[in-house]
Formats: structure tokens, C-alpha cells, sequence
């Protein structure tokens, strides 16, 4: 799932300074499940900007609410009245979720409320971790299921490097190097021999590197009136 | 305090009943009483009560209480003390709840008899808008319970408070008029009563066919009872023997014992374990000295002039045969004696129906009870019905109850043509019995001793030996209950499947089940509230509005208006389960300045809640949580630790003063440690108020 993390609260005060009825609105889907976009967070966020205002002294309305996922036209079709009516839209959403409320109402203002981080899961509760850089090109196949695109803090193809230290990465002590984690999960599969097979330099063009990226599939694609 | 609502009314969830409540034949709501007192909510809990049972004084003291044994707390250590947590409430908070209800129909209705059955009946019919009058024998209303249960049982005044309320629905009750005799069955059809309702209970004693039974000093127990009851004593020997295993039987034994003969005895056909009466008052008989020769069948009673001197017995070889029919056998040669100069039949009760000369029409059994349809109580005679111990032969307390209740019900649709019926005797599905894997993860709590009359004062009266619950011991006890069938439920249209709730629940309940997306959470969830809390898809809730989280008190709270002079303002949101004492310590300034809302646990408490305190006009929140060790639900200290810390980081961000928001982990939320905590947080805020003002 896409992970999100919430904006810090003086970025999110500056920019709905000046607006005086705000529609804060979450996302039912990813940023939901990772606790930082959901109706529950919604709330809490709409009494941090009412408590900051009435210290302030100043006047605010929040009006809170949460759509099942607001990267669905269908969806966030039904915010269009209370998006009329406000001065400002905070989406809890990810990247996604904010510029399809931007896009679908070119009209509103509308402000993010997370910083989208990464595609992972949660490990634990309350800990996620990133396990996919969407390099659009798979190759966890031949690293034992693990991936060294995103895991690795150089994203090397034929690690470990000098780095790894007792089974850490040197960038932090708190950060399993995935090279080493390949290593033990090719031993536990009898394939260690795999690591001595040279990864060839990586064909970028299919990932981040290539922005704006699109898939089209042409069986699906229905014609327009 | 305001509830949202004391009664279940959303049932789409309330899938599966509460096992205390099904066995339950009057379906007293005996689950959510006990709840709204874990809350302090005695009067809404009375309430509760009294909407379904027109008894509760003699419930809660002579009730067979089948709700305990099917209890699912039997499972954990003991059961609720359901029984002494009504009659609890009945001793404190009796009261009228019903203004008299208008005539919404013209007919009248006759009932004969003020026992249980009749009294049900008759407020049940009131209630919906007839006139019901009771036509009684005796002097003094209650029936059995007043002429055969002992006073050290059931005191009067017990029954009599139950009945006036009763009165005041407009139930007239004529004593002194015998059916039979002062009035006729069709003497009050002439008289214009529409339906009649018979419920005369069972007031002979059952005979014995027994060489001896004809001497002198051989009792019935029923007229032993009805004598000591009426008159306060009775012409008994020394040495008493009392023949029979239920509960008449223990109850002619220690009326008897009162009367201070030298020695009381009690032998019956049953083992121990087999006696027809609960194990409670066997001990207690037992407690007050009395012997008890348990598998002896009598064979003759022995005399002397004219005068019982004793009983022989054979041993019993079994009371009930392979057929599980009673049909004792006995051992042959194994002739013994107990000697007694009195000896009382306590061996069942047996109906008098002199009172049905002339009335040819009405079916009778061949055991003398009238034939009644088991659903509409109506007898072979149109317009006349029948119920309670006339019909069951031998029934209990409630099991009576609920046959008047029904009646009522039947009486109505006969009448009006209509088919209503109470939805709370259909039936459902029981939550299951506890899983093995999760008994060791609750908590045991010990269950509440009920403080009894000490031997030396119970034998020289006939004071009640119970003496009821304390407030302290009553909350205590009805904090124990598991809340069963009214846990957390997951709206499945809402639910995400995150698995949150799987991974937050120290019950490990909520599961996915094979092939289901969305989380289920199943009967043995102990409504803890964290996965409420912590569902980041608000999917989750409680499945009976008992609970309110602490919002809607809070909202109520800042709708009153003296709340705007207040200040500075602190709400204390406390843990309940830390709340047992009545008598709560206070000072001038905590009582002015602090405003509680108690909680059934913290878990339960959405963070938000504490910013919402703030934002509508507290000047400080205190959270007084119990301490880890004495965590109802052993696992929210951390969570409600955690929770806090995440408040008291926003506060800051905003810029606040960090004593305005304070969480404190105390043993006890009426004692003195908690009224320093509270002063002195009174006394942070004030200062804190006074350097933003500077």
C-alpha cells in the first residue's frame, strides 16, 4: 500500500491561514490502514486546527469527512456541494488522492495534508516499511524475494558492499542491509550459488526516472461517446 | 448522568443473546442491569428491572437465579451474583416508574389469586390500558411467597413494596374472597369480567401413603409453613424430622430450627447431589446445625399412644431409574431409625380445587393442575385462562412470572384480535461457552460474599439472614460481568480489512474468518473498547448503546450553562473499574472546578476526546487511569500511557502548556490520592490561565 505521513502541523496552519471554512478530508483506502488519512485522523486534526484557531483568537469552521478513496472520480464526485461551500480543501489522501480533488475541482483550493513516503506495509502495528520502489521492472525473482531496488539504501544489483556491518546497513543501525538478507534467504533455499551471478546494469527507463508513466490496457479501454 | 438509551433497541447486531438472559424465563435483562450498575447507574438499572419483572425484591432474594448457572463467567471463576445485584437495586432504588396508565379499553379482567402469576398478569394488563381486579383468599397479598416462604428469607415489607407499586397502576386487589365461596367463575362473568385468569397456586401439601402417617406430631409442610407465616409460630416437639429434599423441605427445617426445638433434622430419598434445590441453601441448612441423612426412604412412621416416636428408613439403591423416571428402590434389611417426636412431609405440593364445583367444563390432569395451551394459557372454557403453579404442577418463582406475563399478552390478542407478541421470547442464539484458549487471558475476579445475619442472631429470629449488598460490593460484584453478547462488533460495510483489530486485542477475539474479508469479532470479546479505539476505519462498535465512550456525557456536560462560569475548568476522564466506593472524597475546589466522567475502562477513550474537552472550553483534561497491575483488562495501561503521550505531543506543537493535559495511574479514583492530584492540577491550570493572561 502507499504509506503517507502526516505534514507537520505549522505547514498545514500556514497554509490554511487564510480560510476560515475548511473541508478536511480523508481517505478510506492506504493512508487509512497506515493511520495518518482516515476519519479518525480527520478528527483529530480538525480539533488541532479549531484548538490552534481559538488560541489564536481567530475563527475557523472545519467541516470533516473521508471518501472511500479519492483517487476515483466516482467517488469523490459526492464532495462537490461541501467543496462548493468552502474557502479550502485539505486532503488526507496521498499525492493521488490530493491532485484528483485539484483536478476534479479546478475551482477549490486544495492543500495536501500528508507527505506521501512510500509503497510498504505495516511490519508491526504502528511500523511500516518500504518494500517496493514501483521500478517497473521485477527482479526479486533472483533475489530470494527481497528487494534490493527499494530496500537497499544504494539500491545496489550485486550487493553486499563494504557497508554491511553485522548484518546492518551502515546508514543506520536500525536498517537491516537486504543484502545480507539475501544472502541468508539464498542459504536457506540451497541457491547461494545465485550470488555469484553478476546482475547486469539495470534497464532505469521502465521507472521513476521516466515521469509521466502510463499503462493502458486496450481489451479494457471502452469507447467514448 | 444521561444514557443514550437504557433499553436494546437495535437488535441487528445483537445476534447472539446473552446466555443469562435466555435462561431466564421472564428474559430479564439481567446482562445490561448488571452493566448499567458496573456504571453507577443504579436507578436506570432498577429501571431496567422493573420494566420486565413486577418482582424484583423476591426475585433478587428467592430467585432460582438460572441466569448464574449458565453465567459464561462460570467459566473464568464464578458467576455474576445476578440475583443479589437486583435485589440490591430493589432494596435501594425502588421506585415508581410508571404513571397510571389510562383505560385504554372497556373490558375487565379477573385474576384469582395475588401469587406471582397474578400479580404479573395483572400489571402487565394494567399497563396496557385494562381493568384488573384480583380476587385473594388471604388477607395480605404474595400467595406462596408469603404463606409458604420463611420471613427469614423474604422479609413482608419485601413483598408488599413490589405490590403497592403494582396498586398504583390502578390493580384492585380484594382479600378475604375465596373463589369457591365469596365469588364464582360464572358469578363474575355475570358480573361483566371478560377474561378471567386463574393462578391459585398449589396450597396443599402431597400426601403420603405411610403406615403411621395418622399419629399425632405428623405435619404437612405447606401448613406448617402457612402457620409460622400467618401466626409466627407453630405447635412443634424437641426433636424434628422433616421428610423431604427441595426447597420446601429445607425451608420447614429451618423455620422449625427458629422455633428452638432441641434438634432438626432433614432426610430425603436423594443424594446429596441429587436434592431439587440449590446447593447454596443446602449449606446454609446445613450452617444453622441441622443433619441432613441424605439416600434414606422412609418406611413407617413409629408411635406411641397415639404419638409419633420416630421413622424407620431404608437406604435408597436409586432415587430415579434407567428411564431417568422417579422410582425409588430401596435395600432390603437396611431398616434404621431416627427418632422424632414431630415429623413434617415436605415431599411436593399438590392442588385444592374445591373451588371448581359446578364447573364440570374445565379440564383437569390427572396430577390436579388445571390444562392449560402452553402458549395462550387458555383453558377448555372459553374466556377463562390459567397459569402459574395451578398449571405447572410445581414451578418457580419466575417460571410463574412469565406464564402471568404471557397470559396477559394472550388475554389481549384474544380480546382485541390481534396478534402481538414480545419479541423477547423468540428465539435466538446463545453466545458460546468461553474458549479453553482465551480463559486464561481474563482476569479472575473474586466473587462478593453476601454479609449474613451471624448464627447466634439468625436462630433467635426470623430476621432476614441476607443482608444485602453494600454499594461498594455491589459495583465490585457487577464489574466482574463479561458483558456477554454485547461486545465490539465490525461493520462489515465499513470494515477494510486492516487487521488492526486482530493485532490490538489482548483477547486475540476478532479473527478472519476462511473466505470472509472483513474482521469478525466473536461472544468472547470483553468490550475493552481498544479496537473501537484504534480501527482506523471506525468500522467498529459497540453493539448496545450502554456505552457511550465518554462522548455524549462530555457533550452533555458542556450543554449545561453554569459550565461557561466555570474556571478554571478540568474534566476527569477516570477508569470506573477504579470507582467502587459510594462515598467519593471531594473538597470545595474538586467539586467546583473538576468535572468527571467516569469510563468503564480508558481504552475506550478516542484520543480526540481529550482535544475535543479542550476545544469546547476545558482548560485542562486529567486522565486518572488505574495502575498497571490493577488494569481491569490487563493490558490498557500501556495503551492509554501511549495515547496520552500523543495528545500531550499535539499540545505542544500547538504551543500549550504541558500540566493543562495530565495523565496520573492511581489504585483508587474515590480516595485522597486523587483529590491531591486534583487540587493540585486546580492549582497548575490556575497558574497556567494567569501567565497567558500576563
Amino acid at each position: 500500500m502507499i504509506v503517507a505521513d502526516s505534514k507537520p502541523f505549522q505547514e498545514i496552519e500556514q497554509m490554511l491561514s487564510e480560510y476560515k471554512k475548511v473541508y478536511i478530508v480523508g481517505c478510506g483506502s492506504c493512508v487509512t490502514i497506515c493511520h495518518t488519512g482516515g476519519e479518525k485522523q480527520v478528527a483529530e486534526l480538525a480539533s488541532k486546527i479549531r484548538l490552534a484557531a481559538k488560541l489564536k483568537g481567530k475563527a475557523i469552521e472545519v467541516i470533516e469527512d473521508s471518501i472511500l478513496r479519492q483517487c476515483e472520480w466516482e467517488f469523490i464526485e459526492e464532495a462537490k456541494d461541501v467543496v462548493a461551500d468552502c474557502d479550502a480543501v485539505l486532503s488526507l489522501a496521498c499525492g493521488i488522492g490530493v491532485q484528483y480533488m485539484a483536478e476534479r475541482f479546478p475551482n477549490a483550493r486544495v492543500f495536501p495534508g500528508l507527505n506521501t513516503t512510500f509503497m510498504g506495509a505495516p511490519t508491526e502495528q504502528g511500523v511500516f516499511w518500504e518494500r517496493c520502489a514501483g521500478c517497473g521492472n521485477c527482479i526479486i525473482g533472483s533475489t530470494g524475494g527481497l528487494c534490493p531496488v527499494s530496500r537497499c539504501a544504494k539500491s545496489l544489483l550485486n550487493g553486499p558492499c563494504g557497508g554491511s556491518q553485522n548484518g546492518n546497513c551502515e546508514i543506520s543501525n536500525e536498517t537491516p542491509c537486504v543484502w545480507n538478507q539475501i544472502y541468508d534467504q539464498l542459504d536457506t533455499q540451497q541457491l547461494l550459488s545465485t550470488m555469484e551471478n553478476i546482475t547486469p546494469p539495470k534497464d532505469w527507463r521502465t521507472g521513476a526516472e521516466n515521469h509521466p508513466r502510463k499503462m493502458v490496457l486496450e481489451h479494457l479501454v471502452m469507447k467514448k461517446e | 448522568m444521561v444514557m443514550n438509551n437504557s433499553k436494546m433497541t437495535d437488535t441487528k447486531y445483537t445476534c447472539e443473546e446473552a446466555p443469562c438472559v435466555m435462561a431466564c424465563p421472564i428474559r430479564q435483562d439481567a446482562r445490561d442491569y448488571v452493566q448499567l450498575i458496573a456504571r453507577g447507574l443504579f436507578k436506570e438499572a432498577y429501571r431496567l428491572v422493573r420494566e420486565r419483572n413486577v418482582l424484583p425484591s423476591s426475585c433478587g432474594r428467592i430467585c432460582t437465579h438460572p441466569c448464574e448457572t449458565k453465567c459464561r463467567r462460570n467459566s473464568t471463576d464464578a458467576p455474576i451474583a445476578i440475583a443479589w445485584l437486583k435485589r440490591f437495586l430493589s432494596d435501594n432504588y425502588s421506585e415508581k416508574i410508571y404513571t397510571k396508565p389510562g383505560r385504554n379499553y372497556p373490558e375487565k379482567i379477573a385474576i384469582i389469586g395475588a401469587g406471582p402469576a397474578g400479580l404479573a398478569a395483572a400489571n402487565d394488563l394494567a399497563l396496557m390500558g385494562y381493568s384488573c381486579t384480583i380476587f385473594e383468599s388471604n388477607s395480605t397479598p404474595g400467595g406462596m411467597l408469603r404463606m409458604g416462604v420463611p420471613t427469614y428469607r423474604l422479609p413482608r415489607n419485601a413483598i408488599d413494596k413490589d405490590v403497592a407499586l403494582i396498586q398504583q397502576l390502578g390493580v384492585e386487589i380484594k382479600y378475604n374472597t375465596t373463589l369457591g365461596k365469596d365469588v364464582t367463575l360464572d358469578g363474575l362473568k355475570k358480573e361483566g369480567y371478560a377474561a378471567i385468569f386463574i393462578s391459585v397456586g398449589l396450597f396443599d401439601s402431597r400426601n403420603l401413603t405411610l403406615e403411621g402417617i395418622q399419629y399425632d406430631g405428623v405435619l404437612k409442610g405447606i401448613d406448617f409453613l402457612r402457620e409460622v407465616n400467618s401466626a409466627g409460630t407453630a405447635k412443634i416437639g424437641k426433636n424434628i424430622l422433616v421428610i423431604g429434599g427441595g426447597a420446601v423441605a429445607m425451608d420447614c427445617a429451618r423455620t422449625a430450627l427458629r422455633l428452638k426445638p432441641e434438634k432438626v433434622s432433614v432426610a430425603c430419598l436423594e443424594a446429596r447431589k441429587e436434592m431439587p434445590t440449590t446447593d447454596f441453601e443446602i449449606e446454609e441448612t446445613l450452617h444453622e446445625g441441622i443433619k441432613l441423612y441424605n439416600s434414606v426412604g422412609p418406611k413407617r412412621i413409629l408411635g406411641k399412644g397415639g404419638m409419633v416416636t420416630g421413622l424407620e428408613t431404608l437406604r435408597v439403591k436409586y432415587v430415579f431409574d434407567e428411564q431417568k423416571r422417579f422410582n425409588p428402590a430401596f435395600y432390603e434389611g437396611s431398616e434404621s431409625i431416627i427418632e422424632a417426636d414431630t415429623i413434617i412431609l415436605a415431599i411436593g405440593q399438590t392442588s385444592n380445587l374445591s373451588f371448581l364445583k359446578n364447573q364440570e367444563g374445565l379440564q383437569i390432569s390427572r396430577g390436579g393442575t388445571i390444562i392449560a395451551d402452553p402458549n395462550t394459557f387458555a383453558t377448555s372454557v372459553p374466556g377463562i385462562y390459567a397459569g402459574g403453579d395451578i398449571v405447572l404442577g410445581r414451578g418457580t418463582l419466575t417460571e410463574c412470572l412469565a406464564q402471568g406475563k404471557k397470559a396477559a399478552i394472550s388475554i389481549h390478542n384474544s380480546l382485541r384480535n390481534e396478534k402481538r407478541k414480545d419479541e423477547k421470547w423468540a428465539d435466538k442464539p446463545e453466545v458460546q461457552k468461553m474458549a479453553d484458549s482465551r480463559v486464561p487471558l481474563v482476569k479472575k475476579e473474586q466473587k462478593q460474599d453476601m454479609p449474613m445475619l451471624s448464627l447466634g442472631e439468625r436462630l433467635n429470629s426470623f430476621d432476614e439472614v441476607e443482608l444485602g449488598f453494600s454499594h461498594e460490593i455491589a459495583v465490585r460484584e457487577a464489574q466482574r460481568c463479561m458483558n456477554c453478547g454485547a461486545g465490539a462488533f465490525v461493520d462489515e460495510n465499513i470494515c477494510i480489512g486492516c487487521i488492526t483489530c486482530v493485532r490490538v486485542c489482548p483477547f486475540d477475539v476478532p479473527e478472519f474468518r476462511k473466505g470472509e474479508t472483513t474482521a469478525y469479532i466473536g461472544g468472547d470479546c470483553q468490550s475493552c473498547g481498544l479496537c473501537i479505539v484504534e480501527c482506523p476505519a471506525k468500522a467498529i462498535s459497540f453493539k448496545t448503546p450502554l456505552e457511550d465512550r465518554g462522548r455524549e456525557r462530555l457533550k452533555t456536560l458542556f450543554a449545561e450553562k453554569s459550565i461557561k462560569n466555570t474556571k478554571p475548568l478540568i474534566v476527569n476522564f477516570y477508569c470506573q473499574y477504579g470507582s467502587l466506593s459510594g462515598n467519593t472524597k471531594s473538597n470545595a475546589v474538586v467539586e467546583k472546578h473538576v468535572k468527571r466522567i467516569g469510563i468503564l475502562g480508558l481504552g475506550k477513550v478516542d484520543p480526540s476526546l481529550y482535544l475535543n474537552a479542550l476545544e469546547w472550553g476545558a482548560d485542562g483534561v486529567l486522565i486518572t487511569a488505574c495502575k498497571e497491575d490493577g488494569c481491569h483488562f490487563c493490558a490498557e495501561y500501556d495503551w492509554i500511557k501511549k495515547r496520552s503521550e500523543y495528545v500531550g505531543k499535539i499540545l505542544k506543537e500547538l504551543g500549550m502548556d504541558s500540566r493543562i493535559f495530565q495523565t496520573h495511574f492511581i489504585s483508587s479514583q474515590t480516595d485522597t490520592a486523587f483529590l491531591d492530584i486534583a487540587t493540585q492540577m486546580v492549582k497548575d491550570v490556575e497558574s497556567v490561565i494567569s501567565v497567558n493572561k500576563s
